[in-house]
This record gives C-alpha cells, sequence and structure tokens, in this order.
C-alpha cells in the first residue's frame, strides 16, 4: 500500500542551527515505524515537521499522495494527523472524564468519546473522576493516547511513549498501539529506547545527528547495528 | 462516502479537497507582537509629547506636540485593541468550552431530578 505519510529530503533548523539534514521516510496505513537514535538526533524535530507544527527549511511533507508543506497543523489534525507529545500532554488539573471532554472539538460527542476511551483502557472507566495529574504515569500516557484515538487518528505521531515508564507498562503500551495499527492507522514512534518498540514495529529508522544512518526492517542485523550507530561508530 | 471506505482512504480524499491557505494569511502572532509594539511605542511617544511640550515656549512646537500626543494616545488604544483581540482569543475558546460543559451538566443534574421526582408527591426528596 501507499504510504499516507512522506518525508521527502526534509531540513529544519531550531532558530540558525540545522538539526535536519535531508531525512526520507514513509509510514503506510496499518504499519507502525520507529524512529530511533540518540538524544539530539532529531527524532523530535522530525516528529513535529510531520504533525505541521515545526516549519521546514525545504523538502517536502506529503499526506495521503499531496504536498502538505506549510499546511496549517490544525487542517492536518482536522483531517486526521494526531501528534501525542513527549510529557503526555494531558491537563494535570482537570478530570479524566474532562480531559476526555477537550476532545469533543473533533465533533464527536462526549460518550462516544469515553465509550472509545474506556473500551481500549478500562483502568481509566474506574478513575474518570480523578485528576490526571494524579493518575500513575502509565496511566497518564494511557489517557494520552485514548485522547489521540478520540481524534479518530490516520496518522498517529507518538513521541517517547516509554519515558519515565517501568518496561512492563511500556510493553502493555506498546501492544497497544500495535493494536491501534492493525485498524489501519499509519503510526510514526520516536522512542529513544530502541528495545520497547523493536518487537511491535514493521520498519525501523535510525536517525543520527539529523540524517538517517540506516533503516529496513528490524531484524537482527538492525538490532546489531544499533548499538554502534548510538556510540557513533561503525561495525 | 461509501461504507467500505477505510480510514486511509477518507484521509486520502479529506486531503484532496483540504483547501491548504496561504500561510500568509495567519499572522496572529505578527499582529498580537504588532499590538504591543503600538501600545509601548503609542506610551513612549505620549510622554516625550508632554517634555517637549512643556520645555519650550514656541506655540508651533507646541502645536506639533499636541498632534503627536494625540496620535501617539490614538495609537496606543488600536495597539492595546490589537493585543487583547489577539491575546485573548486562545484563552476565551478554552473558557466558552467550559462553559458549555458545565449548562450542559447542570442541565443533565436538572432533568435527571425531574424524572426521579415522583407527581403523586409521595417521595421525600427535595426538588
Amino acid at each position: 500500500m501507499s504510504a499516507l505519510l512522506e518525508l521527502r529530503g526534509i531540513r529544519a533548523a531550531h532558530e540558525r542551527i540545522t538539526v535536519l539534514h535531508g531525512v526520507d521516510l514513509d509510514v503506510a496505513a496499518g504499519q507502525v515505524v520507529a524512529l530511533l537514535g540518540p538524544n539530539g538526533a532529531g527524532k523530535t524535530t522530525t516528529l513535529r515537521v510531520a504533525a505541521g507544527v515545526h516549519p521546514v527549511e525545504s523538502g517536502q511533507l506529503v499526506l495521503g499522495g499531496r504536498d502538505m508543506t506549510g499546511a496549517d497543523p490544525r487542517d492536518l489534525a482536522r483531517a486526521g494527523v494526531c501528534l501525542i507529545p513527549e510529557g503526555r500532554g494531558v491537563f494535570p488539573n482537570l478530570s479524566v472524564r474532562d480531559n476526555l471532554l477537550m476532545m469533543t472539538f473533533t465533533g464527536r460527542g462526549r460518550e462516544e468519546i469515553e465509550e472509545i476511551a474506556f473500551a481500549r483502557f478500562p483502568v481509566l472507566a474506574r478513575r474518570a473522576g480523578q485528576a490526571a495529574g494524579t493518575l500513575s504515569g502509565g496511566e497518564q500516557q494511557m489517557l494520552a493516547l485514548a485522547r489521540g484515538l478520540a481524534t479518530d487518528p490516520a496518522v498517529l505521531l507518538l513521541d517517547e511513549l516509554s519515558m519515565g515508564l517501568a518496561p512492563l507498562v511500556v510493553g502493555r503500551l506498546y501492544e497497544q498501539v500495535g493494536e491501534i495499527a492493525r485498524q489501519g492507522v499509519a503510526v510514526l514512534v520516536v522512542e529513544q529506547f530502541a528495545a520497547a518498540v523493536l518487537d511491535i514495529c514493521d520498519h525501523a529508522a535510525v536517525l543520527v545527528r539529523g540524517r538517517v544512518e540506516r533503516q529496513g526492517h528490524p531484524d537482527g542485523g538492525l538490532r546489531a547495528e544499533l548499538s554502534a550507530l548510538y556510540l557513533g561508530s561503525s561495525t | 462516502m461509501t461504507s467500505t471506505e477505510t480510514r486511509a482512504d477518507r484521509f486520502v480524499r479529506e486531503l484532496t479537497v483540504l483547501k491548504i491557505p496561504d500561510p500568509a494569511a495567519g499572522r496572529a502572532a505578527l499582529w498580537l507582537r504588532a499590538g504591543a509594539a503600538l501600545m509601548t511605542i503609542g506610551v513612549v511617544l505620549g510622554v516625550s509629547a508632554y517634555f517637549i511640550s512643556h520645555n519650550t515656549s514656541d506655540p508651533l512646537v507646541q502645536n506639533d506636540a499636541l498632534t503627536l500626543g494625540l496620535a501617539a494616545v490614538a495609537g496606543s488604544v488600536v495597539g492595546s485593541a490589537l493585543f487583547l483581540r489577539y491575546s485573548l482569543t486562545g484563552f476565551l475558546r478554552y473558557w466558552m468550552a467550559r462553559q458549555s460543559y458545565d449548562v450542559e451538566l447542570l442541565a443533565d443534574r436538572l432533568l435527571e431530578r425531574e424524572l426521579r421526582h415522583d407527581p403523586t408527591g409521595t417521595d421525600a426528596a427535595p426538588r
């Protein structure tokens, strides 16, 4: 199947410092693509470019076969591009129910959104009246995912899902991500800890200093090369 | 839309018809900065005009200072309006969403209480 999300020769900068030097990446519907790499490699910037919230210096952001470079991120979000940022992106002072309510801007009703969220994450139903800031890290990440799912995404962009979570919780969350992808959603996951995501992804790319150094199926060969790429030496 | 249409198909269809606005049209941040700048410049020029007019006995210079002062006040008012318009929009959007929710919740509670009420008047629950 053709890619829903394509990044073509993306160059992007923070202030005047170029951090992405021609990134190419494709994500098809139903596919989980992991973007791995050490801290400061440009992973989050790549994700923000894909969501349309970070401007590009050159290159193309192609969605559904159409060049959407420079499009308003709100239009992309309405069409079905959903970014779940690093740090969970929930409102800590609002209850779980109110956090979900915020997603009614998509046109879906409160009941429908809660039905989707609570069916996938039953623990959230038990915490419905609780302030989001008092949930555990894993539960907050579930809430962030549930809020994302409420937008009925076609392209889901996840930033550092595993941050600050126990490996067991991370494993469960990534199982859910795999489930979401199987429903036809194109998922791009940015992850610093490769082991967390390699088991469920269909394709992995390793970003080092703003360049995709290696990409392919997450088989033994790629896994073996990862540590060398992270450490900055060749195998 | 057909029933066999997948989410990916719908995504492609919606993007095809999506009108990409000219990025120059959405310059909210620029207007916000312009408003703040105009507001500040207006105040500075107004104060300057005051000192210019009080440090001279030449009526022509005083006339210029008056004109400058009035223009500065006008600029400051316009700048304040621009600043308020673009800084409050985001806040008010969420405030309105919250208000709508509270009203809906209140309506639900009143309706529920109404439905629970026994019209024969034998229930002890306060209305």
